[in-house]
């Protein structure tokens, strides 16, 4: 059972970790949650990620969104923004294909070709 | 179309942030016994103009520039007549708005409730500074989460940590089942 007390202990932990982390900037991963992306499964990609991410036990990840981003017939969208690399957009994204690409893309590096549409 | 309720008050809460709202309440209030089922998503964001207030559900109409359709609300005004319910939108420029859909409980055409636990984490992924509270109420009983509780136990750790989300994802998944009385409470409401 989760009691808010349990917090306290994931803080410690994270608080660690943030430690070893310091002033290096994150890769951001950004899933668009206009109307479009939510009816098509956003909001099942951007869960699924978190789960991966963690899972993984991926540092220096940071899970984000935005609106609508004029691509309604790729939805779902997950941009992929590395400090000092061009920005990568995967379109039509499930959460099997989400947890691929934190795999493949985060943390072996490896772009999938056949997903990007820009 | 969206598929469940929590779909739509994700939708809805999305328009919140962005009119900038820093503070978002989500009420959802089920009541078999009166067979209502009604929530509302109230904000503190840069309001709607009395021009905008008229076209909010004319699917031919947006705000956002490049953009030839807006379809949450028009979405939402329709699964809210297939029951025969209710959609309400009061706002105040510079004040905020407040969004409240009331549904028969008991109706074919409603669309489940949903994963309330996953809307409101996902709401919260990259809005760690978001004021979220969470209300559910249930035969009269209650639950409620507060953001602003959360964020003074994790002292600094970022609210919207993957780690601190799943978390939350769960503890509230845990909480909701013991307000619906534990199992597997859609099913058997929709069996009542």
């Amino acid at each position: 059972m989760k009691s808010l007390a349990e917090l306290d202990k994931l803080r410690e932990k994270l608080q660690d970790e943030m430690r070893l982390r310091e002033g290096r900037e994150d890769v951001k991963v950004v899933v668009t949650m206009g109307t479009c992306g939510i009816a098509s499964g956003a909001r099942e990609v951007l869960t699924a990620i978190l789960e991966e991410v963690s899972k993984r036990g991926l540092k220096g990840v940071t899970v984000t969104q935005t609106g609508c981003a004029g691509l309604c017939h790729c939805e779902p969208l997950v941009e992929i923004e590395r400090p000092g690399r061009d920005k990568v957009i995967y379109g039509h994204v499930d959460e099997k294909k989400a947890r691929e690409i934190v795999v493949s893309h985060l943390v072996n590096g490896q772009i999938i070709k056949e997903w990007i549409i820009k | 179309m969206l598929e469940e309720l929590a779909h739509h008050i994700l939708d809805v809460a999305r328009n919140s942030l962005e009119a900038g709202a820093t503070r978002v309440e989500i009420v959802v209030e089920e009541d078999p016994a009166g067979d209502l089922l009604r929530f509302s998503v109230v904000d503190n964001g840069s309001g709607i103009p009395p021009y905008v207030q008229r076209h909010l559900t004319n699917p031919f109409f947006t705000t956002k520039s490049g953009k030839k359709v807006g379809l949450g609300l028009p979405f939402l005004q329709a699964a809210v007549e297939r029951c025969g319910g209710n959609l309400e939108i009061k706002s105040e420029v510079g004040r905020g708005t407040k969004v409240t859909a009331t549904f028969p409980y008991y109706c074919w055409d409603r669309p489940p409730l949903g994963d309330m636990p996953r809307t409101i984490v996902s709401l919260l992924a990259g809005n760690g500074h978001l004021n979220l509270c969470y209300r559910h109420i249930f035969q009269g009983q209650s639950f409620k989460m507060d953001t602003a509780e959360i964020r003074s136990r994790l002292k600094g750790i970022p609210l919207d940590a993957p780690e601190v989300l799943l978390w939350l994802r769960q503890y509230l998944e845990e909480n909701l089942d013991i307000l619906f009385g534990g199992g597997d409470h859609e099913v058997a409401r929709r069996a009542g």
